[in-house]
């Protein structure tokens, strides 16, 4: 099985007035192509940062990221953006999908920045949005979704160009009980069809449901489980 | 008395170069502009010509005159020589005759008598008051000036929607400090005083920038058109009333500009305004 | 897509967007009207020089036509000299005078022109026909309607007269044959034309041989300027104007106009820059996580400074054809004003409209809407994604 995510002597630290606060000291792990991983702790713990530096939205102090067998740590700004675009999906607490564009025009969004046009971006967002089941609602506007259906659009622009590493950060975080256990089945079918999933969490049915649970403290991995 | 008329000057020549005077030369005083273009100083002898190609007579400048600010001359290049009356008489052939004299009255008062009295008695005379005059020879000037008036309602106009538009931005700016007094009870007309009690100070703050940006500028306008037309006028003035528009406009305008844009965020809930 | 999001993103803020759009209008008003002033007086006071298809002007020595009141004596062999070169089509003498007619209430005085009628270039005949006897004249409106005459009428007109004993002299009955407007009269100026042999000999034997100006028409293909060295060499007593020299002097005596242009136009230019710049900087710091969260996702940084200069550009395509017409009003109305200029000829335009000055101003403000876009843009797409996604959810 091949490997999509390889860390290696992760530090992050940010300067706080005249003192420096390591966010991640030094984090080693590997992810493997089909898994899922959830990454929990408690608030300040450094999991987002994690996320973020797996994402290639962040620089980390010292370390390696390889994601699909290419170092993204020290990418230009250009080549992490296509980089992003291409290999990697997001999906946010609060969903930030574009209140402008209608929900199939946010799956387009980054169909047509990877240069996809006319009735095969269509098609493929379609396509997308039928997967998260919301094929029905393409033209409504965020405002008209309800938290989870918007979580869902959110999903579904990630998977656009059907990216190495789906990234999750608290994706349940602002959806209610029900809902949220609607996003965790999404989650799972997700992974089932094949996509490697991490999913930073304090959502406890969350963690549960993935494959591996990796646990943090102090900007440090304390735990590294498979749930079964 | 001197008499100032436009002379065609065909030669300057310096004293050691001169030829020899038809009859005793007499002074003369040029203005400063010619002085300077043909580099005459005084001393310098002269001839002076009606007409291109007389002979001439010759001069010595005895002065050099700085031309006094009149608004009729700028923007003309001709030169000022100020020659004795019978000189003048002689040179262009004109005979005992003047084309105006001044009257000088005792008092303001007497200035219609003598109006009057030398058009009633003089044959083929007519008095104008100076002021009339000047109102006719600065005609240029009033032109020049209602231009500029209405460059200046149009500058207003684009000052008041450019006030209005950056009073909208800054109180949108604040709309979640906004809704948040709003929450904590406060009303919306103190919100509305806040805002306008800033406008205002924006407004009367931007406008002495304003004022001292302008009297730079109006320095520079004066420096370089003094220079280009050579003369004293000035061309603009930060005067006190001046100041006072301004400076009163733009706290109107921007009084009305943050009542605006304060009613219209007040009118919007405060949740709404937290983006919920 | 981008287009959806400029448009949207210009939509969420409706007065805004139009209060800016109004401003830009107005600027670009002012813009378009200097820059129709800095080039329109003398693209005007050109297309009046060659109304007549005249090339070269000739004054006495050091004077510009008609500025003094100086004349070319001897001018009828000088002009004969001038007449002899191969390049020269025609030669148009002109003498300045006086016209004093005597009314019950005293006298009418106007300005008039001695002309060679089948050469002259300094009116156009409205109605009637050129004098072609001694005794006939052209006169405007103006003169006929101060004199309560009208065409086919004669008149008892002198060149001289003594204020002082209230006599006339050099008087001449004349024929009124023709309604002329005179190219270089203002608006409100009387003029008359009579051949130049008459008004010689009302002026007297001192003006037999004299003339103010003489206008030359040369040949096509005929180098003006080469020309005008070479009458300036044959008549030293003269001076020669080609038509670039006249309006040499013209921009040297009107240059206040043309840098007030300047000035208000590079003020305008500012103002709709300020303007511009200060809305999408602010629009943009309310859409920094919006921008982010792009970034996250993958939209190159050029596409996002793309999206907000689409935002500011629309603004200035919408108030650019307003801003059109708001100039072209403005204008019309500012050179309503300046035309009252006394001894400004009544064609002359200080607005003039021209196609290459509406696209000046609109290039003018296409680039500093798109200046006034890029800097904000680029900066909020360069901020840290992570730490700004951050914020934004804290926020």
């Amino acid at each position: 099985m091949s490997t999509v995510v390889d860390v290696r002597d992760l530090v992050r630290d940010y300067p706080m007035g005249e003192e420096r606060v390591a966010a991640l000291r030094g984090v080693s792990f590997q992810v493997d192509a089909g898994d899922y991983v959830a990454i929990v702790g408690p608030s300040g713990c450094g999991k987002s940062t994690l996320l973020n530096l797996l994402g290639v939205i962040d620089r980390p102090t010292s370390g390696t990221v390889s994601i699909n067998g290419e170092r993204v740590e020290r990418l230009s700004d250009a080549r992490a953006t296509e980089f992003r675009l291409m290999r990697i999906g997001f999906v946010f607490q609060r969903f930030y999908l574009m209140q402008a564009l209608s929900a199939r025009e946010n799956v387009e969004l980054p169909l047509a920045e990877a240069g996809l046009v006319g009735a095969a971006r269509r098609a493929r967002a379609m396509a997308l949005l039928e997967y998260v089941g919301l094929a029905k609602r393409e033209r409504h506007r965020p405002s008209q979704l309800s938290g989870g259906e918007q979580q869902r659009v959110a999903i579904a622009r990630a998977l656009a160009n059907a990216p190495a590493l789906l990234l999750a950060d608290e994706p349940t975080g602002e959806l209610d009980a029900r809902t949220g256990r609607e996003m965790i089945a999404l989650f799972e079918r997700l992974n089932a069809d094949g996509t490697t999933i991490v999913v930073v969490t304090h959502d406890e049915d969350l963690a549960r449901a993935a494959k591996r649970v990796i646990h943090m403290r102090d900007g440090s991995i304390v735990g590294d489980e498979r749930a079964r | 008395m001197t008499f100032a008329l436009l002379l065609a000057l065909l030669l300057a020549v310096p004293q050691d170069s001169a030829r020899r005077s038809p009859g005793s030369a007499r002074t003369i005083a040029i203005d400063e502009r010619l002085a300077a273009d043909l580099h005459i100083g005084v001393g310098d002898r002269v001839v002076l010509g009606a007409q291109p190609g007389d002979t001439g007579q010759y001069a010595i400048v005895s002065a050099i005159v700085r031309r006094g600010a009149d608004p009729a001359e700028v923007a003309r290049s001709e030169y000022k020589i100020r020659l004795h009356l019978t000189q003048l008489e002689e040179l262009i052939g004109y005979g005992d005759r003047v084309d105006r004299y001044a009257v000088a009255t005792r008092s303001e008062a007497a200035i219609a008598d003598a109006q009057a009295r030398i058009n009633g008695a003089a044959f083929g005379f007519h008095a104008h008051r100076s002021r009339d005059i000047a109102v006719q020879t600065s005609a240029t000037f009033a032109v020049v000036s209602r231009f500029h008036r209405a460059i200046g309602v149009i500058t207003i106009v684009a000052s008041a929607i450019f006030l209005l538009c950056i009073m909208l931005l800054k109180v949108d700016e604040r709309r979640r400090d906004v809704a948040a007094l709003r929450l904590m009870g406060i009303s919306a007309g103190t919100i509305v005083k806040g805002v306008v009690l800033e406008a205002a100070g924006i407004a009367v703050f931007g406008s002495l920038v304003g004022v001292g940006l302008g009297a730079l500028a109006s320095w520079l306008v004066n420096a370089h058109y003094q220079g280009v037309y050579r003369t004293p006028l000035r061309f603009s003035v930060v005067s006190g009333d001046i100041v006072l528009l301004a400076v009163s406009l733009a706290l109107a305008l921007g009084v009305v500009a943050g009542w605006v844009a304060a009613k219209r965020l007040v009118s919007v809930p405060p949740l709404s305004l937290f983006g919920r | 897509m981008l287009f959806t999001l400029a448009a949207a993103s210009l939509i969420r803020h409706r007065t805004r967007t139009l209060l800016a759009i109004l401003g830009v209008a107005v600027s670009a008003a002012m813009l378009l009207d200097m820059v129709m002033l800095s080039s329109g007086l003398r693209e005007s006071f050109r297309g009046l020089l060659q109304t007549q298809g005249f090339q070269l002007r000739v004054a006495p020595k050091g004077t510009l036509p008609f500025d003094t009141d100086a004349t070319i004596r001897n001018a009828d062999s000088l002009l004969a000299l001038v007449r002899a070169r191969p390049g020269v089509i025609a030669v148009s003498p002109v003498l300045g005078g006086q016209l004093h007619v005597p009314t019950a209430t005293g006298a009418v005085t106007s300005s008039v022109l001695g002309i060679i009628p089948r050469v002259e270039g300094d009116y156009e005949v409205l109605a009637g026909r050129q004098p072609a006897a001694p005794d006939e004249m052209v006169a405007n409106q103006r003169l006929l309607d101060a004199l309560r005459l009208q065409l086919g009428d004669t008149l008892r007109g002198a060149a001289g007269y003594d204020a002082q004993l209230r006599s006339l002299s050099g008087e001449r009955t004349l024929r009124i044959v023709g309604i002329a407007r005179f190219i270089y009269m203002a608006a409100d100026q009387k003029g008359a034309a009579v051949p130049i042999e008459t008004l010689r000999r009302m002026q007297g034997a001192d003006s037999d041989d004299k003339v103010s100006i003489a206008m030359i028409r040369l040949a096509a293909g005929v180098n003006v300027d080469s020309e005008r060295v070479a009458i300036e060499r044959l008549l030293p007593r003269v001076t020669v104007i080609s038509i670039a020299e006249a309006l040499n002097q013209v921009d040297q005596r009107l240059s206040y106009f043309r840098q007030l242009a300047v000035i208000l136009g590079s003020v305008s230019l500012v103002v709709g820059f300020l303007l511009v710049t200060t809305l999408v900087t602010v629009s943009v710091n309310e859409r920094v996580g919006e921008i982010a969260v792009m970034r996250a996702i993958g939209v190159h940084r050029r596409r996002i400074v793309l999206q907000i200069v689409m935002e500011s550009g629309a603004m200035m395509l919408v108030a650019a054809p307003l801003g059109l017409l708001l100039g072209l009003v403005t204008a019309r109305y500012l050179n309503s004003i300046l035309a009252r200029f006394p001894g400004v000829p009544a064609k002359l335009d200080f607005f003039l409209f021209q196609p290459s000055a509406a696209w000046t101003a609109l290039g003018l403000l296409a680039l500093s809407g798109v200046l006034a876009g890029v800097y904000p843009s680029w900066r909020s797409a360069s901020l840290p994604i992570a730490l700004t996604l951050r914020q934004e959810a804290v926020g």
